[in-house]
């Protein structure tokens, strides 16, 4: 029987080990190769319709009514007193937590050396760069004036004026900056053998394009050997730094004084949400990129399974963290917060949104505890789907049930989106697929030395060869 | 010119051993891989050093007084009277400090990344494109003259299944 050895990694000994990759079927160092550079050399006319149908989408939705919005002024938005944070700023939240579980899982799973990470890491980082990206985008469309944003960064100026660090929004300029600085880098230098191997296999201008990315990656020991001990210092970085990022937006509502917005919890609630929805958005692209892309030995029923079970733990956590958000709040029994509560869970068409939520982010992953569902592909694309419907509800309610009843009853008002609101968040989805299209025809998306890992190391003593 | 000499080996193990064999006789060798073989080298030809540590630290103390720095020395420069809040606030400035200390972290883990391992190099060298694809190489360089049906058996013996003699002007990306 053909066999392949993989290193113990604390002791570095040799072991043999059964040649099937997990998707069950034996694979060759060369097919990985072939396929996947085959994702980015052979293009059908699905993709170009997806394609067109994502910046005509992104086009339409997100840049034509911003446009209006900053030729009109932020007026034809639904902002106004008392909640000047609406949706955009729901959408900045739901896509920067949609950013946390590519960069972080992978580091995670880099750590601990968790061989399921491999064949879907690539992605799931390329996601948290293209999420963050958009979350990013929400604030310039959100400031009203967005070609002031240069007055946010830190640097001697005429107008003589420096920076208020005290404020959270300030903290978020530079954790969210450095956050899309170390993801790009965790990106790019995780990718470059596969690069070098891509500028191996194609010709013309993608040739030029690809030496240049390699940087002239020739796969020596040396090379190897120290971008294994960087690569582990990002991933390192990158554990507390995810964790900081999300628990600073939450520090955005927190450090507030608004009823429903003040609580402790929300560093902890933020980070677990941001995990949360981010493992399900990785689930529901995978179902798409697998199929798309036709790489399903590669991306299996296994990896589905394992973040099933990550998902269901997800849920568990943050339903307990849901659960004393509101009990703590009703225990408190201030009138304020009393009615911050009544109005989000009891009001229309609050209410709706929030036991909808409740619905999708606890009781329908509940569905995970069978292996049955977390390997049907049908029940991965439903719950995943549910939950990111379900956390962007819990945006949304947070940040429109808590400004519009603050503590002076005559200033309450209620918060309803415009039509420049709504489109634009649809756009903000289409802004995101084109970048994800145009990425898996750009970049290698499946790692192929870490499959190749995964594969196994041929070994000439205890078998043949793969 | 003298030429180095390239062997492919399909098996990782021959590799290393053949690796072992030529490094014990005084030669200066490369081993080429697909895929990292950073603990089975090192298990065979004993412990590298990680000097990407002392940078990675470094940069890290390096990025906590520059956001100490930033916060604390703009506040005292430009001072903003916030309600009788402290002009010097601890909270914020540990915050911003903590992201500043990862920042500047990353990029001296980069940079020292980038020095180590002598990248970007556009410059020909020594490589054959089916290293990135499923064979493993050891490049035998240095003074060969005289050397090369010796260094040729070894490789021979230990299961290369190519052998060739390479310049650098053959680099092939």
């Amino acid at each position: 029987m053909a066999t392949h050895h993989t290193s113990d990694y604390q002791t570095g000994e040799l072991k043999s080990r059964d040649l099937s990759y997990p998707s069950g079927g034996g694979i060759s160092y060369k097919e990985v190769n072939e396929d996947v550079v085959r994702t980015m050399t052979q293009t059908g006319k699905w993709y170009y319709l997806a394609l067109a149908g994502a910046v005509s989408g992104f086009l339409a939705f997100w840049i034509l009514p911003w446009a209006y919005q900053i030729y009109k002024g932020q007026g034809v938005s639904g902002l106004n007193t008392p909640d000047f944070w609406g949706i955009y700023l729901t959408n900045f939240v739901f896509w920067i937590g949609i950013s946390h579980s590519g960069t972080l899982l992978s580091a995670i799973l880099f750590i601990t050396k968790t061989p399921w990470r491999r064949s879907i890491y690539r992605s799931a980082e390329a996601m948290t760069f293209f999420s963050v990206a958009t979350a990013a985008v929400f604030i310039f469309v959100h400031m009203g004036r967005p070609w002031n944003f240069y007055w946010t960064m830190p640097y001697p100026n005429q107008r003589q004026l420096w920076l208020n660090f005290q404020s959270p929004l300030m903290f978020d300029v530079f954790a969210i900056s450095t956050y899309a600085t170390s993801s790009m880098i965790f990106l790019y230098f995780g990718s470059i053998p596969d690069l070098a191997a891509v500028r191996d296999r194609v010709t013309g201008w993608r040739k030029q394009v690809y030496s240049a990315l390699a940087l002239g990656w020739r796969g020596t020991d040396s090379e190897w050997h120290w971008l294994f001990k960087a690569y582990t210092f990002f991933a390192v970085f990158i554990i507390p730094l995810a964790v900081s990022v999300h628990s600073i937006v939450s520090w955005d509502f927190a450090l507030s004084k608004v009823p429903g917005l003040a609580k402790t919890i929300f560093a902890p609630y933020f980070v677990v949400g941001a995990i949360y929805s981010g493992s399900a958005g990785i689930v529901t692209l995978m179902v798409i990129f697998r199929k798309a892309m036709k790489i399903e030995k590669y991306i299996t029923l296994n990896h589905f399974d394992k973040l099933g079970m990550l998902l269901l733990v997800m849920s568990l956590l943050w339903s307990y963290i849901n659960v004393v958000e509101v009990f703590t709040g009703w225990y408190a029994n201030t009138s304020a917060e009393n009615e911050t509560l009544i109005y989000r869970m009891f009001t229309t068409p609050y209410a709706y949104m929030f036991w909808l939520m409740i619905f999708t982010n606890t009781i329908l992953p509940l569905l995970f505890i069978f292996k049955k569902c977390r390997t049907s592909i049908l029940a991965c694309v439903v719950v995943s789907l549910g939950i990111n419907v379900g956390m962007w509800l819990e945006r949304y309610l947070i940040l429109t049930t808590s400004l519009p009843r603050k503590f002076l009853p005559y200033m309450w008002h209620d918060y309803i989106p415009s039509w420049v609101e709504i489109s634009m968040t649809l756009g903000s989805f289409c802004f995101f697929a084109m970048l994800f299209l145009l990425f898996v025809k750009l970049w290698p998306s499946v790692s192929i030395y870490e499959v190749k890992e995964d594969i196994g190391i041929p070994m000439r003593k205890g078998g043949g060869h793969h | 010119m003298d030429k180095a000499v390239l062997g492919l080996f399909t098996y990782a193990d021959e590799l290393l051993d053949a690796a072992k064999r030529l490094e014990g006789s005084g030669y200066d060798i490369t081993i080429f891989s697909p895929i990292p073989l950073g603990h089975e080298i090192e298990h065979k030809l004993g412990p590298r050093k990680n000097h990407i540590k002392y940078f990675t630290f470094i940069g890290s103390v390096a990025g906590l007084f520059f956001g100490l720095l930033l916060t604390l020395g703009t506040a005292a420069m430009y001072v903003l009277p916030r309600g009788g809040r402290p002009i010097w606030s601890i909270t914020p400035t540990l915050l911003m400090s903590y992201e500043t200390t990862i920042l500047i972290g990353v990029f001296f883990t980069l940079a020292s990344f980038l020095f180590f391992s002598k990248l970007p190099s556009f410059s020909r060298k020594i490589y054959d494109p089916v290293i990135n694809v499923d064979s493993f190489g050891l490049l035998i360089d240095g003074n060969l003259r005289g050397k090369y049906d010796e260094v040729e058996r070894i490789l021979r013996d230990h299961g290369a299944n190519e052998i060739k003699r390479v310049e650098e002007t053959e680099y092939n990306s």
